[in-house]
C-alpha cells in the first residue's frame, strides 16, 4: 500500500506551470537511436542527478521541466543542485556539505579542491593502462561524468532534433539558435507565457517534422515509447506480486481458496504487466529483451513466476505461486528503484550481440534457467522457514523444489552449450575457459551435485532445500558476480559496477537464513530421534 | 533391440543381479567401482570448485596463468580423464539397459563424446590469429597462441624450434630455466621474465663521439617524467619531439632569433579597414577608431581594452594589457596626396590615426609549438625557449639544476653530460604501467659452468648472445603456423549506430587462395557470421575447415583488422556429444516408459 500511495505521490508531483506536453514525442537523436524527447529528458537527468524529478527551493521539478529549461533557457541552471555527489569521502575531500546530494555545475567549479581532484583524476586515466580507474578516482569520474552531461546539455549539443536527410545512419543537427520557431518557444519559456508556449511548441514541431520527413521516426512508436515510460509496467508488477505473495501467505490457514483464487488473479496481473512491459521494450528496440543487466534482471524475475504459473497449473499447490511471488519482488525492487547500478535505458547493442537468433536462444534460456533456479529458492525458502518455525514441511515441497531443479538444469546445460555453439561462431572458438563460460559450468556442475547426491540418498528431503539455496550462490556469482566482481573476460559488454553491497547481503542473509535452518533442523531430529527414527529420514 | 526383447527387470530383481556378479568377477567389482556415484560426486565437487578457483586466479593474475595451473594442467586433465572413465562405467553398471535407461545413456555418452572431441580438437587442431591489412600482401602463415624459442645452431645454421614461454616458465635467478642448443654443447640459460620490455636509449661515452646530454623532463601535474638523451653528430645536431607538444633540440650552437616585445605600425581608419604593412611582427593588438574620430579603442588578443578620448592621448602613448600604443598622428579628412598623407579639411569625413604598438608578440595558436634549444658552451649548458620562432627565455643550465620551460608545469633538468658520446640501445624491463614486449634474460652456459654476457631476449625481435666466440641467434615470439592456403583482405567496413562513432559492425571481405591448384574464394568474416576454408558443407560438419571471426580492429587504421582462426577437427564429437546431453537430459527427466 505505501507503495502505491509513493507511486500516487510521484505522479501528483510531476504538476508544473508550463505545459511540455507537446514537446514529449519530439523525436531525438541520442545513443545511437532515435528516441521521443521526453525519455531523452528523463534519462538525461537520471543519468546527471541519479533520479527522475530534482528539488528546486521548494518545488520538486520533474526532468522534461529541467531539461527544457536547459535547453531553452541555459544560464538559469548553472547554479541549480542538478548534479550528483553520493560519495562522502569525496565530499569530504572537496570540502562539500556532506548532507547534501546534489550540487550545482556553479559551486562544483568554482571549488578549487574539486577542481584539483578532477585534474588527478585525469592525470591518473592517462596513466592507467586499459583506462579503468579504481576507489577515489573512480568516484570523481562518474562526477565528471555527470558534470560533462551538464555541460553538453547547458551548451544545447545533446538536443539532435533536426533531422539529417543524408541517411539513416547520418548524425542529426541541432537547432540554430536563431532560428525563429526556436527562438518563439524559447522566448514564451522566459516569460513564462502559458499560451504562447503552446502555440510556438505546435509551430516548432511542425517545422521540425518538414525537416527531412522521411528520416522521422514513426509516430506510434514515439507514443508507444513515451506510453511504455509513463506506466511503469515493472513497478505495478511488483506491486501485484506483492499483494499476491501477502494474500497467499496470510490466508495460508484461515480462508485457503479465497486467498488462492486471489493469490492467482494478483501473480497472474503482474505477470500480464511483465508480459506488456516486454512486448514495448521488444518492439522499441528490436531484439530480445535480454542485453543488460537491468533487462536480465526483470527477465529472471518474469520467468520464475511464468514457471510457478505452469507448475500451478499442475499441481495446485500454492507454494510454487508463495515462492516465485516473493522471489519476483526482490529483483523487481531492485531494478525500479536502483536506476544507477541498473540502468533501464534502453540502448543500441554492441556488435557481438547483434544477432537475434543467439541472443533469444543462448540468453534467453540461461536466464530462464536462472528463473527456474530462483522459484526453486522461493520454494526452498517456504520449507526453510516452517523448519525454523518449528512446523514439519509437506513431503511434497521436495517434490516440488526437485521439479523445478530439472527445469533449471535442462535449461542451464542447454544455454550453456549453446552459448558455446555462439562463441564458435562469433569468437571463433567452442570452450575457452571464459569467466562467464566458467561459473556457467560450475553452477551446472553444482546442480549436478545436489541432484546426484539425491540419487545416491544422501539428501532427499531437507538437504534438497538446503541445496537449491546454496547452489543459488553459484548462479548469483555466474550471473552478478563474473560482470561486477571479477570484471575480466569476453562477456565485458555486460561488465558494470555498483550493487556490490546488495549482492553481498543477499548471500550473507541467505547464508544466516540457511544456518538457523540448519540448527533448527538438526535440534529438532534430537527431539524426534526417541520418538521415531524414521521421520528424520524424509 | 535386444533390450526390449528381455523381461524388464524388477527393482529387486536387479539389485540381486549386481550383487551377484560383484561378488563373482573382479571386472564386475571394477566396473561398479569406477562407475559409482560416491566418485561421481567427488569429481563433480573437485572439478566446480578447481573452476571456481581458477576465475579468481585469473582475475587477480592472467588468463594464461589460470590455464597454466588449472584449465590445462596435468592433473585438470587426469581429473576430466577421470570422468569419462565414471561416464563410462556407470552406464555399465546398468547393464542390462531397459528402455528406461535411454535418456541416461545419451546424456552420459555425450558428455564423454564432448570431451573426446576437445581432446581431438586440443591435439589436432588449432587456434591463432592474423593481422591483415586492405590491398597488402596475402598471407599464408596463421600465428598461433604458442610462444616458441627459434635457435640458429652454430653446428649448420639450421633452424630449430624450441617451445618455450616465458610468461608460463616464469624463469628466475632462484629458478633458472635451461635449454639445450642444437648441435653444440651450450645451454642457453634463462633467469628472469618480464612482461613489459622497453627499448632505452642510453647515453654512453664513446671516444670518436661528438658532445652528448641526457635530459629529463618532468611535469608534476601530469606525473609523467622522460629521459632523452641527446648528441652532436658531425652532420649537425640532434632535434626531437616531445609528446608533440614541443620540439627539443641539442645543437653545436645556439641559433639567432628575435627576442623581447614586438613593435608594429597600423594605420586605422574610422570608415575602412585598417592597413597592415606585410611582413612586420605582430602583437594582435586591434586599434579602432570611433566614427568622427574622437574616441580610440585598443583590443588585445586576449580581450583586454582600452579606450580613449583621440585629443588626450594624441601624440602619446597608452597602455592595453601588456602592450603599450603610441597615437603618432591624425588626420581629421585623409587623402594621400603624391604619396604623402595629409588632411584634405578640418572636417571629420575620413578619420585616420597612425599608432606604433610594442607588446608581446602574438602567436597563433594552432602553430605555436614551443621550441627549447640547447647547445654546450664552457660555462655550462646554454638554452633558449621560443615559440613561433621568438625567444621568451634563455639562460644556462647546470647539472643537475630544474629550469622552468614555460609549457604548462613542465621542467627540464641536465642529467648528465658527456664531452666525448654515443647514443646506445638497451632493451629492459620498463617501468610500472608501460606497455611493453614479455621477454626473458638469457645467457650461454658451457659444460665447464663459465658464462657469456646476459641479455634480454624481446619477443618479435631477433637476439644474439654470445660465448666467447660462438654467436647464436635466437628469435623469441608466437608460433606462425603454415595453412594451405594464402587470404588477402579485400576490403573492410566499419558501420556505425546512427548519429554515432560506435561500430556497429566489422565487415571484412576477403579473398582466399589455395596454395596447391592457386584457385580463389571470397569469404566475409563479420560479426557473428564466420568466412570459412574451404567452407563446404561437409568441411563445416567435419570442422576441418579454417574458420576466420572477427577479433579486433584498429580506429586508427581503418584498412586493418585482425582475425581469429580456429580449425577444430572435433567439431563434429563436440557438436554430437551436445547434442545427445541436451536430448538425454530431456528425456530423462520429461519422457518415462509406460509401465507395462
Amino acid at each position: 500500500m505505501r507503495a502505491v500511495c509513493l507511486l500516487l505521490f510521484i505522479m501528483v508531483s510531476t504538476a508544473f506551470a508550463l505545459d511540455t506536453t507537446p514537446l514529449e514525442t519530439l523525436p531525438v537523436q541520442e545513443g545511437g537511436r532515435k528516441k521521443p524527447y521526453r525519455v531523452f529528458a528523463d534519462e538525461s537527468l537520471l543519468s546527471m542527478a541519479g533520479r527522475s524529478s530534482v528539488p528546486i527551493g521548494d518545488e520538486k521539478r520533474s526532468a522534461m521541466e529541467v531539461i527544457t529549461g536547459l535547453w531553452l533557457e541555459p544560464e538559469a541552471w548553472i547554479s541549480q543542485p542538478l548534479i550528483l555527489i553520493n560519495n562522502l569521502q569525496l565530499k569530504e575531500a572537496a570540502g562539500l556539505d556532506a548532507s547534501r546530494k546534489l550540487f550545482s555545475h556553479e559551486e562544483l567549479v568554482q571549488n578549487p579542491q574539486f577542481v584539483a581532484l578532477l585534474q588527478k583524476t585525469q592525470a591518473a586515466k592517462r596513466a592507467v593502462k586499459d583506462g579503468k580507474l579504481t576507489g577515489m578516482d573512480k568516484q570523481v569520474e562518474e562526477v565528471g561524468m555527470r558534470l560533462a552531461e551538464f555541460e553538453q546539455l547547458f551548451r544545447g549539443d545533446l538536443f539532435r532534433v533536426v533531422a539529417n536527410p543524408d541517411g539513416e545512419g547520418a548524425p542529426w543537427f541541432t537547432v540554430r539558435p536563431d532560428d525563429p520557431t526556436f527562438v518563439a518557444l524559447s522566448t514564451a519559456w522566459k516569460e513564462n507565457d502559458e499560451a504562447a508556449f503552446a502555440k510556438a511548441a505546435a509551430e516548432f514541431r511542425d517545422a521540425l517534422a518538414r525537416q527531412a520527413p522521411e528520416m522521422q521516426p514513426p509516430a506510434w512508436k514515439l507514443d508507444l515509447e513515451n506510453s511504455y515510460q509513463q506506466a511503469h509496467p515493472f513497478r505495478w508488477a511488483w506491486i501485484l506480486y506483492l499483494l499476491g505473495g501477502i494474500t497467499l501467505a496470510v490466508t495460508s490457514l484461515r480462508g485457503r481458496k479465497v486467498g488462492y483464487v486471489l493469490g492467482w488473479i494478483f501473480a497472474g496481473a503482474g505477470f500480464l504487466c511483465q508480459l506488456a512491459g516486454f512486448v514495448c521494450r521488444v518492439i522499441i528496440a528490436g531484439r530480445p529483451p535480454v542485453s543488460n543487466m537491468y533487462e536480465s534482471v526483470i527477465w529472471v524475475a518474469f520467468g520464475a513466476v511464468f514457471f510457478a504459473l505452469i507448475f500451478e497449473a499442475i499441481y495446485r499447490s500454492r507454494f510454487f505461486l508463495l515462492g516465485a511471488t516473493f522471489a519476483a519482488v526482490i529483483p523487481l525492487i531492485l531494478a525500479d528503484t536502483q536506476p544507477l547500478a541498473l540502468d533501464s535505458s534502453i540502448q543500441p547493442l554492441v556488435p557481438v550481440l547483434q544477432s537475434n537468433f543467439w541472443l533469444a536462444t543462448h540468453v534467453l534460456i540461461i536466464t530462464l534457467s536462472y528463473a527456474a533456479f530462483l522459484l526453486a529458492l522461493g520454494v526452498a525458502h517456504i520449507v526453510l522457514g516452517k523448519v525454523i518455525l518449528g512446523r514439519k514441511p509437506a513431503a511434497a515441497l521436495y517434490n516440488y523444489i526437485y521439479r523445478t531443479l530439472q527445469v533449471g538444469v535442462l535449461l542451464l546445460a542447454i544455454g550453456t552449450i549453446l552459448g558455446a555453439v555462439w562463441a564458435n561462431y562469433s569468437w571463433g572458438r567452442f570452450w575457452d575457459w571464459d569467466p562467464k563460460e566458467t561459473w556457467a559450468l560450475v553452477a551446472l556442475l553444482v546442480y549436478l551435485f545436489i541432484l546426484h547426491g539425491r540419487i545416491a540418498g544422501a539428501w532427499a528431503g531437507f538437504g534438497l532445500a538446503i541445496g537449491a539455496v546454496l547452489a543459488f550462490q553459484t548462479i548469483i556469482m555466474a550471473w552478478y558476480g563474473v560482470n561486477f566482481v571479477l570484471g575480466v573476460g569476453l562477456h565485458s559488454y555486460g561488465f558494470g559496477s555498483g550493487g556490490f553491497g546488495y549482492a553481498i547481503t543477499f548471500v550473507v542473509v541467505e547464508l544466516l537464513f540457511t544456518a538457523a535452518a540448519i540448527v533448527r533442523h538438526l535440534a529438532g531430529k534430537k527431539s524426534a530421534a526417541p520418538k521415531s527414527a524414521a521421520q528424520a529420514v524424509s | 533391440m535386444s533390450t526390449t526383447a528381455a523381461p524388464p527387470l524388477t527393482a529387486d530383481e536387479r539389485r540381486r543381479l549386481i550383487a551377484e556378479r560383484k561378488q563373482r568377477s573382479l571386472y564386475w567389482r571394477l566396473v561398479h567401482l569406477l562407475g559409482s556415484l560416491k566418485l561421481a560426486l567427488f569429481l563433480l565437487a573437485t572439478i566446480a570448485i578447481a573452476c571456481a578457483v581458477a576465475t579468481f586466479y585469473e582475475s587477480s593474475f592472467n588468463a594464461k596463468i589460470a590455464r597454466a595451473y588449472i584449465y590445462k594442467a596435468p592433473w585438470f586433465i587426469f581429473w576430466l580423464a577421470l570422468l569419462c572413465i565414471n561416464l563410462f562405467a556407470v552406464t555399465l553398471t546398468r547393464w542390462p539397459w531397459q528402455k528406461k535407461h535411454t535418456g541416461f545413456i545419451i546424456t552420459h555418452y555425450g558428455i564423454i563424446l564432448l570431451l573426446i572431441g576437445a581432446v581431438i580438437g586440443s591435439q589436432l587442431g588449432f587456434e591463432g590469429n592474423v593481422t591483415l591489412h586492405k590491398g597488402g600482401e596475402p598471407v599464408g602463415r596463421i600465428t598461433t597462441s604458442r610462444s616458441v624459442l627459434q635457435v640458429e645452431s652454430p653446428a649448420d645454421g639450421a633452424l630449430y624450434l624450441v617451445p618455450f614461454d616465458a610468461e608460463l616458465a616464469l624463469p628466475s635467478e632462484r629458478h633458472p630455466k635451461t635449454l639445450d642448443v642444437p648441435g653444440s654443447e651450450l645451454r642457453i640459460v634463462a633467469d628472469a621474465h618480464s612482461d613489459r620490455l622497453v627499448d632505452r636509449e642510453l647515453l654512453t661515452a664513446a671516444g670518436g663521439g661528438g658532445p652528448g646530454i641526457s635530459v629529463k623532463f618532468t611535469t608534476a601535474m601530469m606525473g609523467q617524467t622522460l629521459i632523452l638523451p641527446f648528441v652532436i653528430r658531425p652532420d649537425g645536431g640532434m632535434e626531437r619531439d616531445l609528446f608533440g607538444l614541443a620540439k627539443v633540440a641539442f645543437l653545436p650552437r645556439l641559433p639567432q632569433r628575435p627576442s623581447g616585445p614586438a613593435t608594429e605600425t597600423q594605420m586605422v581608419f574610422a570608415k575602412f579597414a585598417p592597413v597592415i604593412p606585410d611582413g612586420s611582427e605582430r602583437t594582435g593588438v586591434t586599434v579602432t577608431l570611433s566614427e568622427n574620430g574622437e574616441t580610440i579603442t585598443a583590443t588585445t588578443p586576449d580581450g583586454k581594452s582600452a579606450s580613449h578620448p583621440r585629443q588626450e592621448v594624441a601624440g602619446k602613448s597608452f597602455q592595453v594589457g601588456e602592450a603599450t600604443v603610441n597615437v603618432v598622428s591624425y588626420w581629421p579628412d585623409f587623402k594621400l596626396e603624391n604619396g604623402q598623407p595629409t588632411s584634405v579639411s578640418d572636417e571629420p569625413n575620413n578619420p585616420a590615426v597612425l599608432v606604433r604598438i610594442t607588446g608581446p608578440a602574438a602567436t597563433d595558436p594552432a602553430s605555436s609549438q614551443p621550441m627549447l634549444e640547447m647547445a654546450p658552451t664552457d660555462s655550462g649548458i646554454a638554452y633558449q625557449l621560443s615559440r613561433d620562432g621568438r625567444i621568451y627565455e634563455k639562460g644556462i643550465a647546470n647539472v643537475g639544476t630544474p629550469f622552468a620551460l614555460g609549457w604548462a608545469d613542465w621542467q627540464a633538468t641536465i642529467e648528465q653530460f658527456l664531452p666525448n658520446a654515443t647514443i646506445a640501445t638497451e632493451s629492459g624491463p620498463g617501468p610500472e604501467g608501460v606497455e611493453g614486449v614479455p621477454g626473458f634474460r638469457a645467457h650461454l652456459r658451457a659444460p665447464d659452468g663459465t658464462t657469456g654476457p646476459a641479455q634480454w631476449v624481446k619477443s618479435g625481435a631477433l637476439t644474439t648472445l654470445q660465448y666467447q666466440d660462438t654467436f647464436i641467434r635466437v628469435g623469441y615470439g608466437l608460433e606462425l603456423r603454415p595453412v594451405p592456403f594464402t587470404i588477402a583482405l579485400k576490403n573492410f567496413e566499419v558501420p556505425r549506430l546512427e548519429g554515432t562513432e560506435t561500430p556497429s559492425n566489422f565487415i571484412a571481405t576477403v579473398e582466399f587462395r589455395d596454395k596447391k591448384t592457386g584457385e580463389t574464394k571470397e569469404g566475409v568474416a563479420k560479426m557473428n557470421h564466420p568466412a570459412s576454408w574451404p567452407g563446404d558443407p561437409l568441411a563445416l560438419i567435419t570442422g576441418l575447415n579454417y574458420k576466420f571471426s572477427q577479433a579486433q580492429w584498429n580506429p586508427q587504421d581503418l584498412d586493418e583488422t585482425t582475425l581469429q582462426v580456429l580449425y577444430d577437427p572435433g567439431w563434429l564429437l563436440k557438436w554430437i556429444g551436445s547434442l545427445a546431453i541436451c536430448v538425454g537430459i530431456f528425456i530423462m527427466f520429461y519422457i518415462r516408459p509406460k509401465k507395462s
